[in-house]
């Protein structure tokens, strides 16, 4: 708890950060201008967070927003730092972190197939992971419909028999 | 097809089947949640082999193909891709209610609702999941409808290619396996 309150003392003093919480023991996030990610992780990964856990995105479509999310773990005590900032959802675009983090490499494909974000610097970020041929939407904003491309594209199972729905009194009225 | 109940088999068919329902190779497509229930099926507890089926290791030295659940656009290409590879006679056995209907992934964005759309089904297995003695059951059915003759999905996907592969196309706009490791 202590090297904690430490870090977070650390990152409030040297970069603008806001938001910071702490949900669970041992975890902590916080948010910040995109400008400060890489020097923010590259400052984290000197400190000891060494694994890159993941980029995930999430789609704030009534703020007109993408939320970009890194989670770094330390493996000297055992800490989570989640740090998020937020992108323009009409141009969606940000720099890779190849460089402090190779790994990222397969995350920001992923995040590239399934949300749009492009990460300029990796070029193997925009080829086709999972889904090979997509040419909609990308299928986790929050504007796709799943539904309607599901009839358009998988043809759907019909049943010919009538299968009852009020069976058990449920529309008996008095009785 | 045979679809009145007189037999039209000659009498070698009939022997060449009743060797091939007594020993069958299964090839296991594990993609979905499923395949975690064919482990036990397999080891001591349930023990399909004194049944006279096994595993086996490539489809093209297997008899039967057994897809486990759900299939994506990428696992839906590839399993075409393993069915035309078998030796006939050969034979499908769709797992659990999502190659039925979909199942949980109705409306999901990649996973396919209907198999029998494109590959010939000859036996489902329903439940999400059946357990192993609904494995075993099905595979008891199976093994009656090949010594019968009945289990011709690899005759109708020669006849109605056209059609498997028109609906092939629909969904998966192009059968090809790109794999980028072995570029």
């Amino acid at each position: 708890m202590n090297s904690m309150n430490k870090i977070i003392d650390y990152l409030k003093e040297t970069y603008e950060i806001k938001s910071v919480k702490s949900p669970m023991d041992m975890q902590f996030h916080f948010e910040t201008e995109k400008k400060l990610v890489h020097s923010i992780l590259g400052d984290l990964k000197s400190k000891g967070f060494k694994q890159l856990s993941l980029i995930t995105a999430v789609d704030w479509i009534e703020e007109n927003e993408f939320q970009l999310t890194y989670i770094l773990f330390n493996w000297d005590n055992g800490i989570h730092a989640i740090l998020n900032t937020r992108l323009d959802r009409d141009n969606p675009k940000f720099t890779t972190i190849l460089p402090i983090f190779p790994g990222a490499e397969y995350y920001e494909r992923d995040v590239h197939e399934f949300f749009g974000i492009e990460f300029k610097g990796n070029e193997k970020s925009f080829k086709p992971l999972f889904l090979e041929m997509w040419d909609e939407l990308p299928p986790l904003r929050k504007d796709f419909d799943p539904q309607a491309f599901s009839d358009k594209t998988f043809p759907k199972m019909e049943y010919t028999t009538q299968f009852l729905t009020d069976v058990g009194g449920v529309n008996n009225e008095g009785s | 097809m045979v679809l009145n109940d007189k037999d039209m088999r000659s009498a070698w068919e009939k022997v060449e089947n009743y060797f091939q329902g007594s020993s069958i190779w299964m090839k296991w497509y594990c993609t979905g949640c499923g395949a975690i229930e064919l482990p036990p099926t397999l080891t001591s507890r349930f023990d399909m082999e004194r049944l006279g089926m096994g595993p086996m290791a490539t489809p093209r030295q297997a008899d039967i193909l057994l897809i486990t659940g759900y299939l994506s656009f990428k696992t839906l290409r590839r399993v075409i891709y393993s069915y035309e590879q078998m030796q006939e006679p050969k034979y499908i056995v769709a797992f659990g209610s999502c190659t039925v209907n979909g199942g949980i992934y109705y409306d999901s964005y990649s996973v396919m609702n209907r198999l029998d759309f494109y590959l010939p089904v000859d036996l489902y297995i329903a439940g999400c999941m059946p357990r192993p003695e609904a494995i075993l059951n099905g595979f008891k059915e199976l093994k009656s409808m090949i010594k019968a003759g009945k289990a011709e999905g690899y005759k109708k996907y020669k006849e109605n290619y056209e059609w498997y592969r028109k609906n092939q196309i629909h969904s998966l706009k192009e059968v090809y396996v790109k794999d980028e490791f072995h570029e």
